[in-house]
């Protein structure tokens, strides 16, 4: 902004114009609104639904200004949320006009009249904006003497969006962000005039059977509880905190998101040491002022009921006991000083972790454990992933691929990655880039999912398991994607799913190479990206150079004082590798972090594994499978009540600081360092920020980053044909289901999506499952039973959930990609 | 001034099966658009901006000017440009859309045919209000004959225009007489005006240009085209040329509608239809519809045309002439219009729904009885809380019967508040009753 | 000094032996203060015994010391506690920190917060000076009943803000019986 000094003229830039504004002349840029332009002179015109990141609607009439063009003052006030700043308009706002200033008032009454009166019991009270700028620019008494209009109190529209209609001022910020942000309008205005209420199909009187089509379709969102937020009233109330305390008690706190690699800025609010609610930050780079539901509100697990807060050891009886923290370490200590003298140990750190707890994990592994038996994947994986990680992912930054360039891309291209389940912010900002600047998505898929739809994407379906020949296609038979691939701001994004698709990514390494276009990584879990970064891996080092590369490990040795030559110099084993190890008595102990034995690649082998294994050691913040299996376990702290950072997909650093201080419960970092004492070695971790510079010193960037040649010559693996009767399996996790950090939410838990099997109807046919019943696919292990829903799949593919609730890997032994048997009706 | 009687746009209503295509063509009917389709379209254009055709939806924008801001792209590459005449009479006391598409269906057609021609638009929707379903039947019965008469469709009368016209009924909502919100129930959305800039022109039906013309408007451009701008400013008034039907209701001897040309007065009209009904004197009446500020006796000899009626202080409008005897309480009839406009606001913008809602209950209160004093100058704020402050002309609209109504008769609101002086009732509690 | 000085004095305290006592005999003997005494808070009822407080937390904000906390929760059909949609589900004054202002009294927008003339309020244990709900809310006047329970004045909370007593009298409570615990009389 710049302000011009009186009498002087100012150069006006290219594509800005000169106004005045309260008599103070301002610069602008084209096509900024009246609105904002005030508010960066410090004056706040009130408004309801103006909000800077949807349409301008110009419908609660609350911002009028006074505007005069070309010297001709406009006969009406002009709503400064939709006009437009112009050469040579003069505006004057309510500080320098009397006609702004009483037609806001105006409007400031009129709103009130029907509004009713019950802050005191408003959820909204306190951080109102009606409620403050009636307080700044309405009457002090109210004329209004007649009757009210009312409805019946709260209905809800979804199981966690509960809904006033008393209250609501209709200034459609809701009903236009489900349209335009999120891309499901479920919620719309109803009725007219006075009457006039947000609804949705299932609150409205239809009458007409005709029109009964859409009637039952609740709110269901991801993005449902930013409509909360954006209600400058009461209407839209949270039911997981409803009434539960008052904006005055709350203290807030900046965080980050722990659930998916989007990395969303949140505001954690908290009163008496206890989490309330979680809202979404400001975060233009990243998920500007959005979140999903799951990172909204999915953060009780913290104060589950179960929470470990006391180490515990497996007594005599095999019973796990409360221990104090030095028999717990000492126990823990001597079983891994005793398996690393011998067979050794492996670590599996989860995908869950802070950058500084995985580089933790990372150095007491190598120097403590003096192996490189260490993997952070818990769900399936590849050598090939590691490959491609390697030379593609690790030690890239948001210059390589971010948000930004999503939106400024002219094609994205999806590949084993459902956006709006896997990463939603990143759907949001994909929606936005197709919608707002014509962005071309491209997805490869088996079904026109939402994602596809609401990013008016175009499908490329292909069976699972043929992605990788679908990506090396492209060139022949998507010859307008390829092209528009190889365009310079064109990027490619692949989820941590491509690992179960072999040759996956080697194709998408190859269309890289071919197109010139960039590839990002999207993993699912948030931790995915730092825990790479970080080393815990077991062929790289912190920093991304590889395990084998002795100057890399001589650099590493030095920065971590060790002896030279003490590095272990062999590539480690991965997950699956440990996990079968273990079983067999290859390894002697396992220290596990945060892992889902259902999302491992065979759930039964890996429990045989902890059951077999001499010795698990369990970090853990609640009972799991792990635990059940534990020697000791060791409770660790959730994000609430640590300092840590985050690495998002982009490799943005996300850091946050601690929220709940004093509840004594330790970060995985604390816990492995004073571990790593009682083993006689330092790992310089006893807090986040000591673990942070210790990692930023010590990173070994790798000497040969780029392409790997090995890689390249692998070809696309063919799928293999489905035996008779069987049919492929497509699936993949939905955003919310009965993930472990998703416990004790069960208002989060009703805008789930239903688990259905999705089949196209040729292939019902085929194989004698009917429309709107259940059909059941099974493999020898196990069997699961849903009800069929019709979809575009390519025939002889079906698509499940990969929780339903059930883990479809633990029931069927089965993931994406292989073949199963499909039959109609439960077995 | 012309002769009251000249009838242009009503010459063949009375002719029997006016509304058929052979009484149409014997009467001179289709033979505008032969000419027509000779010209270039610039031609049409120009023919009508030299003729000075106001539109006749209650704006009285020119039409010429309006049609002339559609793009000028060619074919091909440019995107469809779209024709929509407003058939939704809504506004209380019209009646002269209807009654001209219920008697003279084609001479609607061919000006739609010229106009789209004038347009280069290829297609033409009617959007015609859902309750006047025999008009609605009718008007499908005479697009269906054009049709098989070649008069619609592709390559009309052989001058490679191609047009088609779709018959769409509305589902009853005031808004709709909106273009914008008549564009967006076209569209199969919720009728509500749509925010300006961009304009129809720009962006209108589906986002392509589109130029919205009340029926009226369009049934005159075959007339003009047969008669020649200069024919056609020998009517009416130098700035609003051209006839113009009067829709006369009320306490009149004879109502209904009356051709005239523009500027004609009250004191005319009253001729034509009969005088006053049972000669009881004229109280209020008013110009162009409810939405128009009324007139007293005073004002018998305003010309009715744009300007004149604009100088007085109301607007021409629809032209719709409410003539209401000394019988007729003011504060009830103001009540009543207003509870109309409560009724149709569509919820938009917060001063047209609000204050409408609040207004109607204050006129209903004063009605029966139970206004005060105070309650004249709220109602008076609260209008100018409202007019010129709604997202469109609604707002405006609902206060003008208000506004003018306490302006003229300020005594008969004074009255009812009078009577409720001496029973003093007890103040009510606020919100006791909800 | 004279010879009967001393004993002068003696005739003081003899004379005094005689007198009416002013001291009070705290605490064998139990005075109430004025009515208006800033002393316990109470938590009234509407007159069928419904608790006025809607965990508004006005009064928590209100407070100077940061003596009250509060936490709402959500009536039910099932289990009503008070006319309308909200309740006081955890309600706790801690005296060790209430200085007695009555700011928060002002501040309730029910007059469910009012304070009654007992002044008892020391302890030899510091949790027991943190009243709860169950200290603070008032007694049940006749025709009351113990929450939960459905509305029993009205439709709403409507009627219970604008005619509660005279519904409460409706409902055969005598005239000249009090029906509000606030009222000063329920207090003595």
């Amino acid at each position: 902004m710049t302000i011009a000094p009186e009498n002087t003229e100012t150069e006006v830039p290219e594509g800005h114009v000169k106004l005045v504004v309260d008599g103070e002349e301002v610069i602008a840029p084209e096509g900024e609104l009246l609105i904002r332009t005030a508010e960066r002179l410090g004056t706040v015109i009130p408004r309801f639904c103006d909000h800077p990141l949807l349409d301008p609607a110009g419908a609660c009439r609350q911002c009028l200004v006074e505007v005069e063009m070309n010297g001709r003052p406009m006969p009406k006030p002009q709503a400064s949320c939709t006009m437009t700043v112009a050469d040579g308009m003069v505006v004057k706002t309510q500080k320098s006009s009397r006609v702004a200033e009483k037609a806001q008032e105006g409007v400031m009454e009129l709103l009130l009249i029907n509004h009713p009166l019950d802050c005191p019991i408003c959820d909204k009270g306190g951080e109102c904006p009606l409620q403050n700028q009636a307080m700044a620019h309405g009457r002090s008494t109210s004329r209004f003497v007649d009757t009210k209009r009312t409805f019946p109190k709260p209905i809800s529209i979804s199981t966690q969006v509960l809904l006033d209609r008393e209250r609501c001022v209709l200034c459609q910020r809701c009903t236009r962000f489900s349209d335009q942000i999120a891309g499901d309008p479920f919620i719309d205005l109803l009725e007219r005039g006075v009457h006039q209420q947000i609804g949705t199909a299932e609150t409205a009187d239809i009458h007409n059977s005709a029109s009964h089509t859409s009637s039952g379709t609740p709110f269901q969102s991801y993005f449902s509880g930013n409509t909360i937020q954006i209600c400058p009233v009461g209407a839209l109330t949270s039911a997981a905190y409803r009434f539960r305390s008052r904006p005055f008690d709350l203290v807030s706190s900046p965080s980050v998101c722990e659930h998916c690699s989007s990395g969303c800025a949140l505001r954690t609010d908290f009163r008496r040491g206890k989490v309330m609610r979680r809202l979404a930050g400001d975060d233009p780079d990243v998920n500007e002022e959005w979140s999903c539901d799951k990172g909204r509100f999915a953060f009780r697990y913290a104060a589950a009921k179960d929470r470990i807060r006391k180490p515990m050891v497996r007594d005599e009886s095999g019973e796990l006991v409360e221990a104090s923290w030095t028999e717990a370490l000492r126990r823990a200590a001597d079983a891994l000083v005793a398996a690393r003298e011998s067979n050794g140990a492996g670590v599996l750190t989860g995908g869950r972790l802070t950058v500084e707890d995985a580089y933790a994990y990372t150095k007491f592994a190598r120097i403590t454990l003096r192996s490189n038996d260490i993997d952070f994947r818990a769900r399936p994986h590849s050598a090939e992933e590691l490959d491609f990680l390697a030379s593609s992912v690790v030690g890239t930054t948001p210059e390589h691929v971010s948000y930004a360039s999503l939106e400024k891309a002219s094609a994205v291209l999806c590949v084993a990655f459902e956006p709006e389940d896997e990463s939603p912010i990143v759907f949001l900002r994909l929606r936005k880039a197709a919608r707002d600047k014509g962005t071309k998505v491209f997805h490869i898929g088996q079904w026109t999912t939402s994602s596809v739809r609401k990013t008016f994407g175009e499908l490329l379906a292909c069976e699972p398991g043929g992605e990788a020949a679908a990506v090396d296609g492209i060139a022949e038979h998507a010859k307008d994607l390829d092209a528009a691939l190889s365009s310079d701001d064109a990027v490619v994004l692949v989820g941590d799913r491509a690992a179960e698709v072999p040759g996956l990514f080697g194709a998408v390494t190859r269309l890289a190479e071919r197109t010139g276009t960039r590839v990002a990584w999207v993993p699912r879990r948030a931790g995915e990206r730092g825990a790479l970064e970080a080393g815990a891996v077991p062929t790289l080092l912190p920093g991304g150079a590889p395990v084998s590369d002795a100057s890399a490990r001589a650099t590493l040795e030095t920065s971590w004082g060790l002896d030279s030559g003490t590095m272990p110099a062999e590539p480690g084993r991965d997950t699956a590798a440990m996990l079968a190890a273990a079983a067999s008595g290859e390894l002697d102990a396992l220290v596990v972090g945060g892992v889902d034995p259902d999302d491992l690649p065979d759930p039964a082998a890996a429990r045989e594994a902890l059951a077999n294994v001499g010795f698990v050691l369990s970090l853990e913040m609640r009972p799991s499978a792990v635990t059940e299996h534990a020697d000791v376990v060791l409770p660790i702290a959730p994000v609430d009540e640590k300092t840590g950072t985050f690495l998002d997909w982009e490799g943005r650093v996300r850091p946050f600081s601690i929220t709940l201080e004093g509840t004594g419960a330790l970060p995985d970092c604390r816990v492995l360092d004073t571990l790593a004492v009682e083993m006689d070695a330092d790992l310089f971790t006893q807090t986040a920020q000591a673990a942070w510079s210790d990692f930023s010193r010590s990173r070994v960037v790798s000497a040969h980053q780029g392409s790997n040649p090995d890689q390249h010559s692998r070809p696309a693996a063919s799928t293999p044909d489905t035996p008779d009767g069987t049919v492929r399996l497509a699936t993949w996790r939905q955003l919310i289901d009965n993930g472990s950090l998703q416990v004790e939410e069960p208002h989060l838990a009703g805008t789930a999506r239903d688990a259905v099997l999705r089949m196209s109807a040729a292939t019902a046919e085929r194989h004698g499952v009917t429309r709107g019943e259940r059909a059941t696919i099974s493999t020898e292990r196990g069997a699961l039973t849903l009800p069929v829903e019709f979809t575009d799949l390519p025939d002889d593919v079906v698509w499940a959930p990969a929780r339903s609730p059930e883990s479809i890997r633990s029931v069927l032994g089965a993931g994406h990609g292989a073949s199963v048997a499909l039959s109609g009706g439960a077995r | 001034m012309a002769d009251p009687i000249t009838p242009v746009l009503t010459k063949r209503w009375l002719s029997p099966n006016s509304w058929r295509l052979s009484t149409y063509e014997q009467l001179e009917g289709y033979t505008a658009v032969k000419k027509a389709l000779r010209k270039p379209p610039e031609q049409m254009v120009a023919l009508i901006k030299d003729a000075g055709l106001r539109g006749r939806g209650g704006a009285g924008f020119p039409a010429g000017v309006k049609w002339s801001f559609m793009p000028q792209a060619d074919k091909g590459a440019a995107k469809p440009h779209y024709l929509v005449i407003n058939a939704d009479e809504g506004e209380p006391g019209t009646c002269k859309d209807i009654p001209l598409m219920m008697a003279d269906p084609h001479s609607l057609i061919e000006g739609c045919i010229i106009a789209s021609y004038a347009m280069r638009a290829h297609h033409c929707f009617i959007y015609v209000r859902g309750e006047v379903l025999h008009c609605i039947r009718r008007l499908n019965a005479a697009v269906r004959e054009a049709y098989d008469a070649g008069y619609l469709g592709k390559d009309i009368l052989g001058s490679g225009f191609d047009l088609d016209i779709v018959v769409h009924a509305g589902a009853g909502a005031y808004i709709c007489g909106e273009e914008t919100a008549l564009l967006d129930s076209l569209e199969g959305r919720r009728g509500q005006p749509r925010l300006k800039p961009p304009f129809p022109a720009a962006a209108g039906l589906y986002a392509k240009p589109t130029t919205v013309n009340n029926v009226e408007t369009i049934a005159t451009v075959p007339y003009i085209v047969n008669g020649g701008s200069d024919w056609f400013r020998e009517m009416g008034t130098e700035k609003s040329p051209g006839p113009k039907i009067f829709s006369i209701s009320g306490h009149v001897e004879q109502p209904g509608q009356y051709e005239a040309p523009l500027g004609t007065t009250l004191r005319e009209l009253l001729e034509l239809a009969g005088g006053m009904k049972d000669g009881i004197p004229l109280k209020f009446w008013t110009p162009g519809g409810s939405s128009t500020p009324m007139f007293t006796a005073d004002h018998l000899d305003v010309p009715l045309d744009f300007e004149g009626a604009a100088e007085a202080g109301s607007m021409l409008g629809t032209t719709a002439i409410m003539v209401f005897n000394e019988t007729v309480s003011v504060p009830w009839a103001v009540m009543k219009w207003t509870q109309f406009y409560e009724h149709e606001s569509c919820g938009k913008c917060t001063p047209c729904r609000e204050g409408t809602f609040w207004l109607a209950q204050v006129l209903e209160r004063m009605v029966a009885g139970k206004g005060t004093e105070e309650d004249i100058d709220t109602m008076l704020d609260v209008c100018d809380n409202i007019l010129g402050r709604s997202f469109c002309a609604l707002g405006d609209g609902a206060v003008s019967p208000i506004e003018s109504g306490i302006k003229y008769f300020r005594d008969e609101f004074l009255a009812l508040c009078e009577d409720n002086k001496s029973k003093q009732s007890e103040a009510e509690l606020v919100g006791a009753k909800a | 000094m004279g010879m009967f000085d001393p004993l002068k004095g003696f005739g003081v305290t003899f004379a005094t032996m005689f007198k009416k006592v002013v001291t009070e005999q705290y605490p064998e003997d139990f005075y109430p203060s004025a009515p208006r005494w800033h002393g316990r808070h109470q938590l009234n009822r509407h007159p069928d015994g419904l608790e006025k407080c809607v965990g508004c937390e006005l009064c928590a904000w209100a407070c100077p010391a940061d003596a009250i906390f509060v936490e709402g929760a959500d009536n039910t059909e099932e289990e009503r506690y008070s006319p309308g949609e909200r309740y006081g589900f955890d309600y706790q004054i801690n005296y060790l920190r209430c200085i007695g202002c009555g700011l928060c009294i002002e501040a309730c927008p029910t007059r469910s917060l009012t304070m009654v003339n007992f002044y008892e309020l020391a302890d030899d244990d510091r949790r027991k000076l943190i009243y709860t709900k169950e200290d603070l809310m008032a007694p049940l006047l006749p025709g009351m009943e113990e929450p939960p329970h459905p509305m029993r004045l009205g439709e709403n909370e409507q009627d219970y803000y604008v005619q509660g007593p005279e519904l409460a009298r409706g409902r055969g409570v005598p005239e000249g019986e009090t029906v509000e615990t606030s009222k000063e009389e329920a207090i003595q």
